[in-house]
């Protein structure tokens, strides 16, 4: 009897999986293609050598063939910490991303509260307003910056005319680091506002309310109600904007200056500049590495604070 | 352990898969899709705007055939096309280093020239490149030169000189123009630039060298506006740039636009004293082409001077055609920083391909240069 129960519990918990195999299979199935086995063929290609004419060296030397470089290697890794000079783009790539991330959050939190806020039958229009520009494409947009910033434009013109007012010097505005930043905010923008809106916009009012009630300002209502339970969402949003930004190239390519090279850049150099595929893949790699860290990161906070929320 | 095999499965699919490149891209495809259709195709890998519509409309009537064209705005971006698998293609228009590095593969099929009785047409100074020593493969297309376009009214007001690099590189220049100077944004033509003005050849490969224009290069770029392949142009015309360093081509385009849009200075350009790159663009046939006849056919019919001249008249590039210049518009072909003379040519230097580890070194120092 007990061994027949225990049969019965096995079979349970076998058609379970099947049904969770079914469910979650094709996801997975996607992940895999288009993740794991990419990322496996780039770890194999960091540590082979670059073919003469681009591509890779073959593994092995063609027959006749004496020396030359064949097989696998660790060169690539040695010659990317041979200098701090990659090291350095790293860093300049998270500050970038890091301050995308942080000025979106600043400007995207009031448009989600006040999305999340007003009256449902607006609340539509405003999110569509938020995803407009999405229906033009991002490279028309970043010209469209180039425009807006450059020397003969309006902005820069009105500009150095008061700067001048003051004795100051003109300033550009384009190319340079304060572009590049510009366009990053603004093609980021709305990843920050959706997940945050779709945060705040759950919220209890009626949290507030009793806050009110036991006499809370409105500044203690937004830093012990409000802030606390919008994390989740703060969280996400920053990876929605930090990860992309990583790996973008074509906005300091257009906007930056003589010194706005990121990560990015470096890469598609390597495949489409430099014809170094093995160096242009172990990038990537300490590029993806990087990403899951913070990715890990961002949700590890959001657990923490998830629980953080029970616990109070 | 479903994972796992699921995982196994698939790497081993895909690597077979990879193995054999050819048989799942682009341009393979098209060419099914020509042979199941009844019409005749050429399919011509070609830079952007680099055939006039017209010749493009001659040369189908002529042939009874349809002209494909797929564009690249960059020689390593063909190689790097090329070398990810993409096939199919009948003609390519590389310029002198990439196709050394297409013949040296051995994917370029001979010419068969008793097909070509044009190519008498052809310049002999461009003939019998280091590239090509016989034109076994090639023949010349059309050229640009790299060299300083610059706006004719403000380089005099500021009382600069116009015939030398000195003008991108030197401080005591700059200085008066800082804001106002793009240079082209890849690692060979601003290195060629840097070393001829040092008075190296633009094909040193020397580090020691190398080091000695980086140096100059991070000295004289806070001046510069920016890097800058295209954007130049439109920067020209308008008078945001007073200085940029580009192809003839596009200082042509700039110089067109100041033209007609009645600005109050005009675009000039010119070869710098210490020399600088020819770019020489020839046609080639690649071996993954299925019709190397119509592909002939379409050299020899450029090789005819009046088609030649067309792209010329487009674009302002350099014709190697001599029977062109006669259906050249006269301000083109008069002018020598398109069409140089022997003094200037004499000064002039076609790139050659880096190996694999002068590229790494290169890009590295282009690396550096752009981060510091």
């Amino acid at each position: 009897m007990k061994r027949v129960l225990i049969l019965m519990a096995k079979a349970e918990i076998k058609g379970g999986n099947i049904t969770k195999w079914l469910v979650s299979g094709p996801p997975l199935l996607f992940l895999i293609i288009f993740f794991v086995v990419p990322s496996l063929i780039m770890i194999v290609t960091s540590f082979r050598y670059p073919g003469e004419f681009g591509g890779l060296a073959p593994l092995i030397a063609p027959t006749g063939e004496v020396g030359g470089e064949y097989g696998m290697t660790l060169e690539t890794y040695q010659f990317f910490l041979s200098d701090t000079l990659y090291i350095e783009i790293f860093l300049k790539s998270f500050g970038v991303a890091a301050a995308t991330t942080l000025i979106c959050l600043i400007m995207a939190y009031p448009i989600s509260l006040l999305i999340s806020r007003s009256e449902k039958r607006y609340r539509n229009l405003m999110l569509l307003l938020v995803i407009l520009p999405f229906a033009s494409n991002f490279l028309i947009r970043i010209y469209a910056w180039m425009i807006i910033l450059g020397p003969e434009s309006i902005l820069n013109q009105s500009i150095n005319t008061i700067l001048n007012m003051i004795g100051i010097a003109p300033i550009t505005l384009l190319f340079s680091p304060f572009a590049v930043l510009v366009g990053m905010v603004y093609v980021h923008l709305p990843f920050m506002v959706l997940p945050l809106y779709t945060n705040l916009e759950k919220h209890d009012s009626s949290l507030l309310d009793a806050a009110q009630d036991l006499g809370a300002s409105r500044w203690q209502r937004f830093w012990r109600i409000t802030w606390p339970l919008s994390l989740p969402g703060v969280f996400a949003g920053s990876a929605l904007v930090f990860i992309p930004v990583l790996g973008m190239f074509a906005v300091p390519e257009l906007l930056g200056g003589t010194s706005d090279i990121l990560i990015g850049n470096l890469i598609k150099d390597q495949f489409l500049g430099t014809r170094d595929w093995p160096f242009g893949s172990a990038l990537s790699i300490m590029l993806t590495l990087a990403v899951l860290f913070f990715a890990g990161l961002a949700s590890w906070f959001a657990r923490q604070s998830g629980a953080m929320k029970h616990a109070n | 352990m479903n994972l796992l095999y699921i995982c196994m499965y698939v790497f081993v699919a895909l690597s077979i898969f990879s193995i054999q490149p050819s048989e799942s891209n682009a341009g393979q495809e098209k060419y099914t899709v020509s042979t199941s259709g009844e019409e005749d195709v050429l399919y011509l890998f070609n830079w952007n705007n680099y055939i006039a519509p017209e010749t493009v409309r001659h040369f189908e009537l002529s042939c009874n055939c349809k002209l494909s064209q797929d564009y690249y705005s960059d020689n390593e971006e063909m190689l790097a096309k090329l070398a990810a698998g993409a096939t199919g293609y009948d003609l390519i228009v590389p310029t002198g280093n990439a196709m050394d590095s297409l013949i040296r593969q051995g994917v370029l099929r001979p010419l068969n020239k008793s097909f070509l009785s044009n190519l008498k047409n052809i310049n002999s100074v461009y003939l019998n490149t280091v590239f090509d020593p016989q034109n076994k493969y090639s023949v010349p297309y059309a050229f640009t030169l790299t060299l300083l376009g610059f706006n004719r009214k403000k380089i005099q007001d500021l009382d600069l000189p116009t015939n030398t690099w000195a003008i991108i590189f030197e401080p005591r220049y700059l200085e008066k123009i800082k804001g106002r100077v793009t240079v082209l944004d890849s690692q060979r033509e601003l290195m060629a630039a840097a070393l001829k003005y040092l008075g190296y050849s633009v094909n040193d490969t020397d580090e020691e060298h190398w080091n000695q224009a980086k140096e100059m290069i991070i000295r004289a770029k806070p001046y510069w506006a920016a890097f800058s392949n295209t954007s130049y142009i439109r920067e020209l015309a308008v008078g945001n740039l007073w200085v940029a360093h580009g192809y003839s081509n596009d200082m042509f385009q700039a110089a067109l636009d100041a033209k007609r849009t009645g600005r109050k200075f005009t675009i000039d350009y010119s070869v710098p004293k210490e020399g600088g790159v020819l770019a020489l663009d020839s046609m080639v046939l690649h071996q993954s082409g299925m019709r190397p006849d119509l592909a002939h056919q379409f050299i020899n019919f450029i090789l005819d001077g009046s088609n030649s001249a067309e792209l010329t008249n487009l674009i302002g590039s350099g014709n190697p055609n001599i029977d062109a210049i006669k259906s050249i518009r006269p301000d083109i072909s008069r002018n020598k920083a398109i069409f140089p003379d022997k003094k200037i040519l004499d000064r002039l230097e076609m790139l050659q391909d880096l190996n694999r580890n002068q590229r790494r070194l290169l890009s590295r120092l282009w690396t550096e240069i752009k981060l510091r």
